[in-house]
């Protein structure tokens, strides 16, 4: 009793701590898990011997972690092209709507797809440039097709993008951390003897634990990463809002599995395993908090969370370890990536020197320029695995050293390739847990590239969609039976229907169509 | 005015009467004229802003877009109220106001008078600075509080209820709609009663002592005192602030905080009784980019507002002969 009464004090103290500054911290990329490889164009030698010239960057990420064109990657690129860059980084969103409203736009603009850039007024476009300066850029046609602007011009390349086929090719370039995944206590679970590979599996042990453990919650999940591991195990894509169906493009809750999915999730909740304060954690520490001291026997977040959780744990002197379970736990186990890219460069029209410009995209573009800026100088920082990966000289999850070093931020122009073959570290669970979610992932950019654009009708359609789902979406998760849940589920597509899905799927699919074709030329 | 008419000279006189006089204010008039500009410059300029709810007005215009861009109408005031959460929303911001007004607005009073009966200095003190300190607290620290006080799992609450043996299972309390109304109010009393106190402290304190003694060799008791002598002595106090309230009404009226607490506090589970007007302009509006969709609905809740003060002035003054304007 005196020991529940001190860790409920102390837990007390870090939440009302928590509470007050919960919230920054997580602004981290989310860079998708597309990409690949550039062009095969060979790094140019250009100019290196010219005079430098200096060109403004603004990055319109305001969380970005490089704020200056400093440390060896920097200086490194500056060597080879003869290209510095005085980066300023957004101060917030409407920092670069504000620019283009006023048209004082600097040289480079690095963000995520800007339509209001992609016109021959605001950008030069890529194909021209390259045409008239960098003849020998080839980049490849599905790159293209995807960057291709309503106008047929490309006035960017998103980076961290990969073709499915380059993904097929390369066996050590995983996604990222954006995935999701589920550790447990390994303690407790060599208790029980019981082992963890089919979906029954998994629930029976949160049943006993549950029964063996009644002061602890089975299971504790990040408030962001609440549905999508259980989504994949049904066969739903865990991170699309769209799923393809005989060849029409759907809303994700008219998926044919979405009501076993939600009758799963609800009975997790009427079982006891989950807390239904769970699904209004404020901010994102709350989970771990539960995992780590001790609270809680599983904890779902994604694929790098028993690793972060057992760091932790170590930190606290405790001595149990947490394992992550199986990326598939069934048959049907599916995930779908859509990704198109991240972020990429816009070259305005008020750019000093477009000609130098497109030569340093060029140069990034290269193999070595890749591998520059996502590993560092080969031979000081990393060098090859007689298999064919990268080994490091340095630990790339420690940031403060990446960052002083510029390394993986100067990826103005990249490919998921190169970036997942970063992340691949043999013999460790995050590693593990992502090449078991490679095996169950299927690629189809041309989701991804049905966007839809501020100001119609459609946007409206599907915000207002996704904000009534946020809800309506809890009310199943927590019904008080399976009927209540089966009832609260077609409630919600009701409602979607009342708010105009009908006419969102229709203009979805439209799109998805054109952009089919535009793989398929 | 027919003084006016009568004399010709009488106008340089006059006017020079006035300037005399201005003069002689010219202190006054300088506070009066500071916090005039305020209103124009931070309440009554920025109201060409409405004009967007009746536009097809996006943010990549500027500000002069509010002005060239298209009519829309009432488009927007008609979706909101096809809107499928209209009724919830609008249901949810009357009664959490409503609710607040009957009960957080008798609290201060009562409280006052209990202070003002207390006798011992010290303890006075301490209690008047206990009970106005919860002020100066966010409502960002309260929610982390209530988490400490109510959560299912780690509150105190419920860990003290289970462990008494009074309830077998965690109440719901930050999570089911059933509980949000008495969670903002209650919250919202501990938080603000203390504070509001002290306007009615310094009414009770303007009233004449030898009142209370006449009074008391009248042989008048205690309560008695306070019924024939101080109430009425604050009624005109009461009156302001009330009407104060309900002009302020669908923001929570005195103890305010609407939106912070159906923001804060609300979440998924509660949503049904803890989505608000402000909240849902806000998430359906501005985070979404929609400036003319969030004008207009927050234009309906003004309209309401307004309706609201003209009518409670209305009834005060034939209540009570006292009234703002």
């Amino acid at each position: 009793m005196k020991k529940t009464w001190g860790s409920l004090f102390i837990l007390t103290l870090i939440l009302a701590l928590l509470a007050g500054c919960g919230g920054g911290g997580n602004a981290k990329s989310g860079s998708n898990s597309g990409g690949q490889t550039g062009q095969n164009g060979s790094a140019s030698d250009s100019g290196s011997q010219d005079e430098i010239v200096e060109l403004d960057l603004f990055i319109n990420h305001s969380w970005y972690p490089v704020r200056s064109w400093t440390g060896s990657i920097a200086e490194e690129i500056t060597k080879r092209t003869g290209v510095k860059l005085n980066v300023t980084v957004a101060a917030d969103s409407e920092q670069l709507p504000l620019m283009i409203a006023s048209g004082d736009l600097p040289d480079l603009i690095f963000t995520l797809r800007e339509p209001r850039l992609e016109n021959p007024d605001m950008s030069y476009p890529w194909n021209e440039l390259i045409e008239k300066y960098a003849p020998d850029f080839e980049i490849d046609p599905v790159r293209l097709a995807v960057n291709t602007a309503q106008d047929g011009n490309v006035y960017t390349v998103l980076n961290s993008f990969a073709t499915p086929e380059e993904w097929a090719s390369n066996p050590y370039a995983l996604g990222n951390d954006g995935n999701p995944g589920i550790a447990v206590r390994q303690d407790i679970l060599d208790e029980l003897g019981a082992k963890i590979e089919t979906l029954d599996d998994f629930v029976s042990v949160l049943e006993q634990v549950k029964q063996k453990y009644p002061d602890m919650v089975p299971m504790t999940m990040d408030i962001e990463w609440i549905p999508q591991y259980f989504k994949m195990q049904f066969g739903i894509p865990p991170h699309s809002s769209w799923h393809e169906q005989d060849g029409q493009l759907k809303h994700i809750i008219s998926h044919p599995k979405a009501l076993e999915f939600y009758k799963f999730m609800n009975s997790l909740y009427r079982n006891g395993y989950i807390l239904a304060e769970n699904f209004t954690y404020s901010n994102d520490q709350i989970d771990d908090e539960y995992a780590v001291t001790g609270r809680a026997f599983a904890h779902s977040h994604t694929v790098s969370v028993a690793e972060a959780d057992n760091a932790k744990v170590k930190n606290q002197g405790g001595n149990y370890q947490f394992t992550m379970i199986p990326s598939a736990l069934t048959d049907e186990a599916y995930n779908l990536s859509t990704g198109t890219g991240f972020s990429g460069v816009y070259i305005t029209k008020n750019n000093k020197n477009p000609q130098k410009s497109i030569e340093l995209i060029k140069f990034l573009a290269s193999k070595e320029g890749l591998e520059l800026v996502m590993f560092g100088i080969e031979g000081q920082h990393w060098e090859w695995h007689p298999d064919g990966y990268p080994v490091f000289h340095y630990d790339v999850n420690d940031a403060d050293y990446v960052n002083s070093e510029g390394l993986k931020w100067w990826y103005l122009y990249s490919d998921a390739i190169v970036e997942g073959l970063r992340g691949y570290v043999p013999g460790t669970q995050t590693t593990k847990a992502l090449q078991e979610i490679k095996e169950i992932t299927e690629h189809n950019p041309a989701i991804g590239m049905v966007k839809l654009q501020d100001g119609t009708d459609e946007k409206v359609i599907f915000d207002k969609v996704a904000e009534m789902v946020k809800t309506e979406e809890v009310r199943i998760y927590l019904a008080e039976s399976e009927e209540a849940a089966e009832q609260a589920y077609q409630n919600m597509l009701k409602l979607a229907e009342g708010i105009g899905l009908s006419k969102l799927e229709s203009w979805a699919t439209a799109e998805y169509k054109k952009m089919q074709e535009l793989f398929n030329q | 005015m027919t003084a006016d008419t009568n004399t010709t000279d009488a106008k340089p006189i006059r006017s020079s009467l006035v300037w005399k006089r201005f003069k002689r204010q010219r202190t006054l008039h300088l506070f009066v004229w500071i916090g005039i500009l305020y209103l124009l410059v931070f309440a009554y300029t920025p109201m060409f802003g409405i004009l967007m709810a009746f536009k097809n007005y996006t943010i990549v215009q500027g500000i002069k877009g509010i002005f060239t861009s298209s009519w829309a109408g009432f488009k927007y005031f008609i979706e909101f109220y096809n809107d499928y959460k209209f009724y919830d929303i609008v249901r949810n911001t009357l009664v959490l106001s409503f609710l607040k007004v009957i009960f957080t607005f008798p609290i201060p009073i009562l409280f006052a008078i209990m202070l003002n009966e207390a006798k011992n200095m010290a303890f006075k003190r301490v209690v008047q600075t206990a009970s106005y300190l919860p002020h100066f607290i966010s409502w960002v620290v309260v929610l982390g509080l209530s988490f400490t006080f109510f959560s299912s799992n780690v509150g105190l609450i419920n860990q003290l209820l289970l462990d008494w043996g009074w309830i077998d299972k965690p109440l719901p309390i930050l999570t089911s709609p059933n509980y949000f109304w008495g969670l903002a109010v209650g919250s919202a009393m501990w938080k603000e009663a203390g504070w509001w106190a002290i306007i009615f402290l310094a009414a009770i304190a303007g009233i004449n002592p030898t009142l209370y003694e006449a009074a008391q060799i009248d042989g008048a008791g205690r309560l008695a005192r306070i019924w024939h002598i101080t109430l009425p002595g604050i009624r005109g106090t009461v009156v302001v602030v009330l009407i104060l309230t309900i002009g302020s009404i669908l923001g929570g009226g005195l103890v305010g905080s609407n939106f912070d607490q159906a923001f804060l506090m609300g979440n998924a589970g509660n949503n049904d009784t803890s989505e608000i007007v402000q909240t849902y302009a806000f998430k359906v509006g501005l985070a979404q980019g929609r400036y003319s969709y969030a004008a207009a609905i927050d234009l309906v809740q003004s309209v309401i507002s307004v309706i609201l003060i003209f009518t409670s002035n209305a009834i005060a003054r034939k209540v009570s002969g006292t009234s703002l304007f």
